[in-house]
């Protein structure tokens, strides 16, 4: 915990017990780790849940030489609790002593097929960097996070190829401490799935969980 | 015509007030039915995105006891549903934020594809034309680009027939924030 280089992973999905979010960033945060990195992750919906538990999130904010946010898309933006964990920070840092350099880096993941519906989230993520005095060095969209559903990368099979080469290339970026190369930005954003096959995959899962509660008439 | 109007703002300052007051006026002024949620003070919890709403509970959220479930009938069965917050970070406070996370039980899991793009298909025959009403000390481009690009991606996601962005700069004074809401007013359809 107390290497030169320390990077927070903030998860903000609050499903449980695995999640998307939480499944990427601790792939990134393994590549980190091996090169030397200190790691913490923090879930936001118990980071956020005491006076006391927002009082560490702060201070772990503030010991983080890279911050890394990831979460699901909701609504085209971000869960409202990553939105509430930002303000937060934000309200912390405003008049503080920002002359140690604090990187930034957000990782979204949505349930549609096309990774262009997180480009909003992204550029909040972008602004709040800006407005929190962050360097911010990139975001990454994924597209079809269904299809991953939550399982570690490294047993996601095909599916998590394009997602892996993403953070491979962004971990090697951020231990040169650079901004996340263009080939990172794009590996992530490419299609995991056709969207015909993405669409197909919902009709068929969401009946078969409704199925199990009797309500597929009612879908 | 009825309106609901999700108030995200955090409490504390004047110019929020002022803004919700010039706001509530100009639509009780048109002869509006407004009806006001002021999401800091209810007990909503967070959506924790477990599709419940979609495959247990069809149209409900599985949480049950907090202040969220009279939300939903009273977005979708508005004319205008109105939502005004502090721009944060370009886009919504997180007070409005979880409001809107617990109405995706107004959509059906299915999917379409609009202008090339998936989306979530409808659950009901309509839905209320959107407003969203942010506010800023002054103007700032960017974060009000981002935040007019949220409300017409909401309003896609959610259907809406009509929708309008604006933001309401605190310099402006409630002279002029008078004048500006009375503008969107027109431009979402409140003056027909």
């Amino acid at each position: 915990m107390t290497t030169s280089r320390q990077v927070l992973l903030l998860v903000g999905s609050a499903r449980r017990p695995r999640s998307t979010s939480e499944a990427l960033g601790s792939y990134l945060l393994e590549r980190l780790a091996e090169k030397g990195f200190g790691t913490e992750t923090l879930l936001l919906h118990r980071a956020l849940k005491s006076g006391e538990k927002r009082e560490a999130l702060l201070e772990a904010t503030d010991r983080a030489d890279v911050l890394v946010v990831a979460f699901p898309l909701y609504v085209d933006s971000l869960p409202s609790l990553v939105i509430r964990a930002l303000e937060l920070i934000a309200d912390h840092r405003e008049g503080g002593d920002q002359s140690r350099p604090q990187r930034l880096l957000a990782i979204v993941n949505c349930g549609f097929p096309e990774a262009q519906h997180n480009d909003t989230a992204i550029a909040i993520c972008r602004r709040f960097a800006r407005e929190a005095g962050f360097e911010w060095i990139g975001g990454l969209s994924l597209g079809g996070g269904g299809a991953i559903s939550g399982r570690p990368l490294a047993e996601a099979g095909g599916m998590a190829r394009n997602p892996i080469q993403s953070l491979e290339l962004t971990a090697a970026a951020i231990a040169e401490g650079g901004a996340l190369p263009e080939e990172a930005v794009e590996a992530m954003a490419r299609s995991i799935i056709p969207s015909w096959a993405y669409r197909w995959m919902g009709w068929f899962g969401w009946r078969q969980q409704a199925r199990k509660h009797g309500v597929q008439r009612q879908l | 015509m009825r309106v609901t109007i999700l108030d995200g703002t955090r409490g504390g300052r004047k110019a929020e007030a002022d803004a919700r007051e010039v706001l509530i006026s100009e639509l009780e002024g048109q002869g509006w039915e407004v009806t006001t949620y002021p999401l800091r003070e209810m007990e909503i919890g967070h959506c924790v995105g477990c599709f419940g709403c979609w495959v247990k509970t069809p149209g409900e959220c599985v949480i049950v006891g907090d202040a969220a479930s009279d939300l939903a009938p009273a977005v979708v069965q508005s004319d205008v549903v109105v939502y005004l917050t502090p721009v944060t970070f370009g886009g919504y406070s997180s007070e409005l934020k979880k409001a809107l996370d617990r109405l995706i039980c107004l959509l059906a899991p299915d999917f379409m594809v609009i202008d090339g793009e998936t989306h979530h298909k409808t659950r009901y025959e309509r839905y209320p034309r959107l407003l969203g009403v942010g506010l800023l000390d002054s103007a700032d481009p960017e974060s009000e680009r981002i935040f007019q690009t949220l409300i017409a991606r909401n309003a896609i996601n959610m259907h809406s027939p009509v929708h309008v962005a604006g933001v309401l700069h605190s310099e402006q004074g409630t002279a002029g924030m008078r004048a500006e809401v009375q503008q969107l007013l027109n431009e979402v359809g409140g003056t027909q």
